[in-house]
């Protein structure tokens, strides 16, 4: 007994080895003298250097154009943002209309630009607008932070550089902004050499973290799905268990017996959540290296025992950007004197609009001009994000009935795991509208979500 | 006509009362300091800050329509108590 007492408690030390008070104080005293000419100012300068560097490789990745647009597009990407920037810094003096309301007014400027891009077909305006339109869904997202910084009052003392550390990132990122703006990034930062070792140890148990569920991911793929692009498949020769994967299923429906499809439906969200935990703890650990104690981004979402609390834990910062830019601007704005009313209508902006309105800015079609190409990709997500909407609010509306009671979420064991099994199910159904492609479109989808209720 | 709470002793005493009403089980709201972060410190959940939105428009007649709604300035009772004093002014 006190043996695997004492067993756990050992593992539990290993698996939490960052918050170790000797390990800590080791590495406070290492990192102390680095920390010492490192200040918090001189960082942020650093990263804002680095970030210049970052602009051009960004841009170099999502273009296809020639090499001297690439390095044009540079200076009127950060021209861009130092406009913002001083927008954000004289938002007193701006009209009244654009300071009610700025976001409106950035991504107006984004329609421009993609309003430019569509009228240009050929000669020098595309060749030069070809790597930067690509660039404009990854940064009007962070400038959109930059200008609540500036709302806010909190651009006092910052320089361009302080804001170039997250409009170009170096620790990575997607066009959603790991660890958002300043106003976050300032709060989490490390100012101390104790809260820095903090940060780093944090940081390395994230990538290591990260190395372990690209592990299961292997293991998966291979064990589970037979993927003939795995190694460790050609391996396990026979002894894997060849679950078709979902997309598969649902462009080929009744190729598999009703219940495999059941198995490869729960299957792919962990699949799905494994890979995106996978990729946001590398961005993150990399961010807590540099002495941004951050969030990570993916935090046990299937071991979450409501909607709202599995759709907080599975992709924070995107959650975070839907409420900053959809959800608290519809709050605080209409329905105040209906409360119900006015977190479904909030939800509704944030899950729905901004969820859609987020992933059609980015769509190669839709970046391209195409109303058909983009209508094909993103026509099923209406459906995914209306029944998304829908989970939220209901969930939000329990949580919030529960709230300031005792313990409505006690229960024992079985109560739990009954309620983490309604989460997965509910995400495993809603991520058939989600799975990425044309193919098949809403309705076959539809048909094959019927399917599996044996309609 | 109700006077409300105008010390900054008082709107905290009627803050930490409403808080009460909203809390997760288990932990007391009066040992909580000032500058302890609300949702950090696992006395709510980050979907109560909208009660608490809503109890400071109607209590205290925040408008955050103008304002803007900035988490950070509810992540604590004493950024909380801030706000409503310069909101109030």
């Amino acid at each position: 007994m006190s043996g695997g007492t004492g067993g756990g408690m050992r593992l539990r030390a290993l698996v939490q080895f960052h918050e170790d008070p000797a390990l800590l104080s080791w590495w406070t005293a290492r990192v102390a003298p680095v920390v010492a000419w490192l200040d918090a100012p001189r960082r942020r300068l650093l990263l804002g250097l680095a970030a210049l560097a970052f602009a051009v490789e960004r841009i170099d990745d999502r273009s296809e154009g020639p090499a001297w647009a690439v390095w044009l597009a540079a200076p009127i990407l950060l021209g861009l943002c130092w406009g913002v920037w001083r927008a954000a810094n004289e938002m007193r003096r701006l009209p009244s209309m654009v300071r009610s309301r700025p976001q409106v007014f950035l991504h107006a400027l984004l329609a421009l630009g993609f309003v430019a891009y569509w009228s240009t077909s050929a000669g020098p305006a595309r060749r030069v607008l070809e790597p930067i339109v690509p660039m404009l869904p990854f940064v009007v997202w962070r400038l959109g932070f930059l200008l609540k910084t500036g709302q806010r009052g909190k651009l006092v003392g910052t320089r361009l550089t302080d804001h170039l550390v997250y409009l170009f990132p170096a620790w990575g990122g997607t066009n959603t902004p790991y660890g958002k703006g300043l106003d976050y990034l300032a709060g989490v930062e490390a100012r101390t050499p104790e809260a820095f070792a903090r940060s780093q140890l944090a940081g390395v148990r994230l990538l290591l973290l990260s190395l372990v569920w690209r592990g299961v991911i292997e293991v998966m793929a291979a064990a589970v799905y037979a993927d003939p692009e795995s190694r460790l498949t050609r391996h396990l020769g026979s002894w894997t268990l060849g679950v078709p994967r979902l997309p598969d299923l649902v462009q080929h429906p009744g190729s598999a017996p009703l219940g495999v499809v059941w198995v490869s439906l729960y299957l792919e969200l962990v699949w799905v959540t494994l890979r995106l935990a996978a990729k946001g703890h590398v961005i993150i650990g990399v961010l807590r290296l540099l002495g941004f104690n951050a969030f990570r981004n993916t935090y046990k979402p299937l071991l979450a025992e409501s909607v709202v609390e599995f759709w907080n834990r599975y992709y924070y910062y995107f959650k975070e950007l839907l409420a900053e830019f959809f959800f608290f601007p519809t709050f605080v704005r209409r329905f105040r004197h209906h409360p119900r009313l006015r977190i479904a209508a909030s939800t509704f902006a944030a899950a729905f609009v901004g969820n859609m309105y987020y992933h059609t800015i980015e769509q190669p079609a839709f970046l391209n001009g195409s109303v058909a190409g983009t209508w094909a990709v993103m026509h099923s997500r209406l459906l995914y994000c209306l029944l998304l909407t829908c989970g939220i609010t209901v969930s939000m509306l329990r949580e919030q009935r529960r709230r300031g009671g005792p313990a409505a979420l006690a229960g024992g064991p079985a109560r739990r795991l009954r309620r983490i099994a309604g989460v997965w199910t509910f995400f495993a159904l809603i991520h058939v509208w989600a799975i990425p492609g044309r193919v098949p479109d809403i309705f076959g989808r539809t048909r094959f979500f019927l399917s599996l209720f044996g309609w | 006509m109700s006077v409300g709470p105008v010390t900054r002793a008082e709107r905290a005493a009627a803050l930490r009362a409403f808080l009460r009403t909203i809390q997760k089980p288990g932990l007391p709201v009066e040992g909580l300091a000032e500058d302890a972060g609300l949702v950090t410190s696992g006395l709510i959940d980050s979907l109560a800050i909208l009660e608490i939105v809503s109890w400071l428009e109607e209590r205290f007649g925040v408008d955050f329509a103008r304002l803007g709604l900035d988490p950070g300035e509810l992540g604590s009772i004493g950024s909380i108590l801030d706000l409503i004093e310069r909101e109030s002014a």
